[in-house]
């Protein structure tokens, strides 16, 4: 009943549409670049020290990096990481948040107050020195393996479980309140006055009027982790090369900028876009969604 | 968006005349900020660029790589008789050096330099709760100080060593201005020490300049000081700003708000060669080849690498040549060994590893890693040749040459994965524990003439048991470099001398404990009005002798 | 309300003493203790100078022991020395504060300046083509990469034009407050421009939702004129939630500017707790984190107070969510 309403409302954001095909097109592109990949006959870390920082060519359509290496190929690699990196780590401190909040609203009581002491404290915490210091942590001294803790993509995993750890807060604030109000329906109460079960509750009535609030702080957490992910790279402490991500390319080029300043230009661009295009598209969902709901980013 | 253009504007008019025009100024920007003043508490590269300006040791290695004196008169020798072998009381061999500070030496509140300061000195190095960092010097190599005059003064030191005459390191403190506050509270003179909480007192410095002004964490502005005995310094003010972030620095050099970049602490090499093809005719670029000696260590624990044919295969599996010629423009030369081919000791003839791919290849058959799987070679147990590569992360210079020796390797069928960490883990513990597991890619960074004994011997090798003292994260054991090392310190004859450190080289070439990669050039960009600058290359850096620099006419 | 602020007082002080417990047991669990970073560079020192050193700063006794005496020695106001600095711990922070707090709070008033009548404006004229231009410009402000913002202004203005210093406190000897101003330009302009898209966005909703009050129907009709309904009775009341915003954020910022200071060269808090967190100075490290949470927990409780002090329709009980 309310998806025609929904797309209605939706279309008339026409930045935001235009947003979700972006992002659509962005991420089709980064899942095809092994394809990419073979069809112009280049790889990905294929170094060459006799074609740095080559012009576009028909075999490098973009030109190649300081190693040279083809640009479009690693920008290509470099979205799939960077929008794995923000798209997983937004899911799972949504699936977090929306968790907590779910039982923090639906029991409330003493349960509640314990929720929301914590979600205030770790909204007290300052975030960015946090991450320093833990991205910094022996991970072996906390008793994980060091086959996991030193495995290729340990950099990247570390910044999906941190952001995760810290990231939940807005989530379960939002889910928390619209529980609340939910709770206050009739067919709420007249399933808790039927007896039924609290888990089936919360899942089948409960859950569905909470997501669009949900839905929203997690499109805009997407973008803002793809734009931690940069500040962790220009920190030294991000994705760890040889794995490319659109952070540690921008970070790389701009010592280089005056030479070659395209390299700094496409990675720099990519996140630009992909970041707006994430927060338009968000915008748009809320307006959508629900038009009452006070602006969040 | 009215408001930001009005903001602009508004600057723009009280900027006013550009600073940049005068030539008594010179600006110098580096990469980093001295965290700390004193100069014998903890060892920093930008701390002693500075320092050297407004202090200066009794001796030093000059840009020629000579021991030279600069605040004593004379470099003690045995022929002249300031230097004499003895036999101490306790019946063990020693030598004693005698040396006189500069008649002319003077702090800069007028209180001469003194022998009484050089005692003061000693006592705080050789002070258990001092915290010095070269706490062995004050408190092992030196037996005894004897003081002739107000001027004159004889050390006294444990061993007879081929190096007598070098004290590089005994920084002389102001004894009437920190005598009292050591003496107040040993243990708290490190945070109490006149250095840290009143630096501008002119009675701490003796060179060319004076720190006059400090904004921790941004800038130190020096000045000539009145009491310096040498040649007059050209400069009415000597600014060090600190600007941490390499593309900052270079758009602050283009704007004009520094004026030159040294090599000590300023820029990696790419980013000053991308630099001179755009700007080259602008500012006056050169290189200087020295003494930090970039290389993979290698851990021998390592079944893969105890085997010296697979390090060796390693090495002709790179091209060193190319990387140099692509990456650095050829200004930086290729490591064939440990000792640097610029230091007097260096003596050619040992083995080299040119650009190889075949006979690598020949050299992990015979090792046993003949079966190739998928690119990836394997031995007869079925095991992977696989290892791993770490160095500091977000050091993009060597991030940039990982990847360039892992691509190489590949090519030979070794396959080896990039672990990075952050400097403070990798050098605080990784390496000093020797927790790496097969390589990693870093620079050792000496004096010359300088005997690797904490990198080579055996007895250097970091274990729970000495405490994890020692730089041999190596592992590197060999009877025969041991004696070598041992021996160079006290064989000082000059052809013996000279046969040993031919020793230590082929030894180290032909074992191969970790593979020399470069020695790194650093880069110096200088205004072209500016004359002087003599870059070294080591550890003392050319600010040693900034009274020579001056603005040309 | 005495109850109500007594609690949360008492709530500050137990997050900021569970915190310094936390910080000093993560600042232990990253490796390499400050004295073997010491001696790394020092190719002759041997374990009995690794002992001594470690004995020397206290780090041969158990962590529960170090935190029970920093904390004893915290609570008489001696926060100790740092190991990097050499310095007393306050004598390092309280210049690095200074600075945070001009940036800040410049960069903080100019946000405001812009955000309040961009987003009053964007709110009056929904969906228009005016608000859809302030929408987009927003969300570019919000989505560019700090230091790849910062590097285009210096190249920009410094390098390119020549109209303002790339990077600094402020002149050289320079005595006067206003020659520090060309100084703050850039990094104002960059953090403003980071920030004015929430906030416009902030001031967009709220005003919406004033504007559609009964009493904003009411003034009209009274027959007000609409700049006055609009500047001084709805602005007042969507003031509230912006306020609150702006306590909110302010305690994020505080540690947060650590780009934007680093590439400016502006010695702040950011740069000081990342230094000495890479540095390994738990001294500073402990007190400057401690500092940015209590700014954090007092924003938060101002944000409180404001909205009760602002909305007599809101009380300390109830959910409040």
């Amino acid at each position: 009943m309310r998806a025609g309403r929904f797309l209605r409302r939706f279309a008339r954001h026409r930045l935001a549409a235009a947003s979700a095909l972006l992002l659509l097109v962005l991420a089709v592109a980064a899942a095809a670049a092994p394809w990419v990949e073979s069809w112009l006959g280049v790889e990905a870390t294929g170094i060459s020290l006799l074609d740095r920082f080559g012009p576009p060519s028909a075999l490098h359509p973009l030109g190649t990096d300081e190693l040279g290496r083809d640009v479009l190929v690693r920008l290509l690699y470099g979205g799939r990481v960077s929008l794995f990196v923000g798209v997983a780590a937004a899911l799972a401190s949504a699936v977090i948040g929306t968790g907590i909040g779910l039982l923090a609203g639906y029991f409330g009581g003493r349960l509640d107050d314990l929720l929301m002491r914590v979600t205030d404290g770790l909204i007290a915490l300052p975030l960015l020195p946090l991450l320093i210091v833990l991205g910094a942590i022996d991970l072996t001294r906390l008793g994980i393996p060091p086959e996991v803790a030193g495995a290729e993509d340990a950099s990247l995993l570390r910044i999906v479980v941190l952001v995760a750890l810290f990231g939940w807060t807005t989530v379960a604030r939002l889910v928390r309140g619209a529980t609340l109000s939910a709770r206050r329906r009739d067919y709420v109460r007249a399933a808790v006055a039927m007896g039924a079960d609290s888990r089936r509750i919360m899942l089948a009535h409960i859950l569905p009027n909470v997501a669009a609030p949900a839905v929203v702080a997690t499109t805009l957490t997407v973008g803002n982790v793809i734009l931690l992910e940069s500040v962790l790279s220009f920190l030294g402490l991000g994705i760890q090369p040889p794995l490319p991500s659109w952070g540690n390319m921008l970070t790389n080029a701009q010592e280089l900028v005056g030479t070659a300043p395209l390299l700094a230009v496409w990675p720099g661009l990519l996140i630009f876009l992909t970041v707006i295009a994430v927060n338009l598209l968000g915008d748009g969902l809320q307006d959508a969604l629900d038009p009452r709901v006070v602006g969040k980013r | 968006m009215r408001t930001g253009i009005a903001a602009l504007a508004l600057a723009a008019a009280l900027m006013g005349t550009p600073a940049f025009a005068a030539k008594d100024e010179l600006v110098i920007g580096m990469t980093q900020f001295p965290s700390n003043w004193h100069p014998s508490m903890e060892a920093m590269m930008a701390k002693s660029y500075v320092l050297s300006m407004a202090r200066r040791p009794f001796t030093a290695y000059d840009p020629d790589w000579r021991l030279t004196c600069l605040l004593c008169t004379e470099l003690p020798a045995l022929d002249k008789g300031t230097a004499e072998y003895e036999t101490r009381p306790d019946g063990k061999q020693g030598i004693k050096v005698t040396y006189t500070i500069n008649s002319k030496a003077t702090w800069g509140d007028g209180t001469p330099v003194t022998t009484q300061d050089v005692l003061f000195t000693w006592t705080v190095g050789k002070h258990p709760q001092s915290g010095y960092a070269n706490f062995d010097l004050f408190a092992r190599d030196i037996v005894a100080i004897d003081v002739k005059d107000e001027r004159t003064f004889t050390i006294h030191r444990d061993k007879p060593v081929c190096s007598y005459a070098e004290i590089n390191d005994f920084e002389i403190l102001p004894a009437h201005l920190e005598r009292p506050v050591f003496e107040a509270d040993p243990a708290t003179y490190r945070n109490r020490s006149k250095y840290e909480t009143d630096t501008t007192n002119p009675g701490l410095w003796f060179g060319p300049y004076r720190i006059a002004q400090v904004e921790p964490g941004s800038h130190v502005v020096l000045e000539p000081n009145p009491t310096w005995w040498g040649a007059k310094p050209a400069f009415k003010r000597v600014v060090v700003k600190a600007i941490e972030n390499t593309a900052a620095l270079e758009a602050n050099l283009l704007a004009g708000q520094v004026d030159m970049v040294p090599g000590e602490t300023g820029l990696p090499l790419d980013q000053v060669l991308a630099f001179e093809k755009r700007h080259g005719s602008r500012y006056n670029v050169f290189y200087k080849p020295g003494l930090f000696f970039e290389h993979v260590e290698l851990n021998l624990d390592n079944p893969a690498l105890a085997d010296v044919r697979v390090r060796r295969a390693l090495l002709h599996a790179i091209d060193r040549e190319a990387v140099s010629k692509q990456l650095y423009d050829g200004r930086q030369p290729v490591a064939h060994n440990e000792i640097s081919p610029l230091d007097r000791v260096h003596a050619p003839g040992y083995p080299t590893y040119p650009f190889d791919p075949a006979l690598a290849g020949r050299l992990l058959d015979e090792a046993g890693w003949s079966e190739r799987r998928a690119g990836v070679r394997h031995n007869a147990k079925g095991e992977r040749l696989a290892l791993e590569i770490m160095t500091t992360a977000g050091n993009r210079s060597r991030e940039v040459l990982q990847q360039v020796l892992q691509a190489q390797w590949r090519q030979a069928g070794i396959e080896v994965r990039i672990v990075n960490e952050p400097a403070r883990v990798l050098f605080g513990d990784t390496l000093e524990k020797r927790r790496f597991k097969s390589m990693a890619l870093f620079a050792w960074i000496s004096a010359p003439e300088n005997i690797p004994r904490t990198i080579l011997h055996s007895s250097m090798i970091p274990t729970e048991a000495n405490n994890w003292a020692g730089q041999n994260y190596t592992g590197y054991r060999n009877p025969e470099m041991d004696r070598v090392l041992e021996d160079l310190e006290h064989v000082c004859a000059p052809e013996a001398n000279r046969a040993l450190w031919a020793k230590l080289q082929t030894l180290y070439a032909q074992d191969l404990p970790n593979l020399p990669l470069f020695f790194r050039a650093d880069p110096f960009i200088l205004p072209t009005w500016l004359d002087g600058v003599v870059p070294t290359g080591h550890l003392d850096s050319s600010t040693l002798w900034i009274e020579t620099w001056k603005a040309k006419e | 309300m005495t109850r109500f602020l007594a609690s949360r007082l008492l709530q500050a002080l137990a997050v900021l003493l569970l915190m310094s417990f936390v910080i000093t047991v993560l600042m232990t669990l990253m490796p390499g203790d400050p004295v073997d970073m010491m001696l790394a560079g020092n190719p002759r020192a041997t374990p009995a100078d690794a002992a001594r050193l470690k004995a020397l700063y206290g780090l041969d006794k158990p962590l529960l022991e170090r935190y029970w005496h920093w904390l004893q020695a915290a609570l008489a106001g001696d926060f100790g020395f740092s190991r990097l600095y050499a310095q007393p711990v306050l004598t390092i922070l309280l210049p690095r504060l200074g600075n945070t707090l001009l940036l800040l709070g410049a960069a903080m008033a100019l946000t405001l300046a812009v955000a309040l009548p961009l987003g009053v404006y964007a709110a009056r004229r929904p969906y228009g083509w005016a608000d859809n231009a302030i929408n987009l410009f927003c969300f570019a402000g919000i989505s560019v990469p700090a230091f790849w913002l910062a590097l285009l202004l210096i190249l920009l203005f410094a390098v390119e034009l020549q109209w303002l210093p790339a990077s600094g406190l402020g002149p050289v000897g320079g005595e006067g407050w206003w020659q520090r101003l060309p100084y703050l330009v850039l990094p104002v302009a960059s953090l403003t421009l980071a920030s004015i898209g929430g906030y416009t966005r902030y001031v967009r909703a709220a005003m919406m939702g004033e504007l559609r009050q009964d009493y904003i129907r009411t003034a009209r009709a009274k027959g007000l004129g609409e700049g006055r309904v609009v500047w001084r009775h709805a602005l007042r009341n969507a003031t509230i939630p912006v306020v609150t915003i702006v306590a909110l954020e302010f305690g994020a910022l505080f540690s947060g500017a650590l780009v934007t200071e680093t590439m400016f060269a502006w010695p702040g808090m950011g740069k000081l707790i990342y230094d000495s967190i890479m540095g390994n100075d738990l001294n500073v490290a402990l007190v400057a984190l401690l500092f940015a949470t209590l700014t954090t927990l007092a924003g938060n409780l101002l944000a409180d107070a404001a909205y009760a002090g602002l909305d007599p329709r809101i009380s300390f009980k109830g959910d409040g969510a």
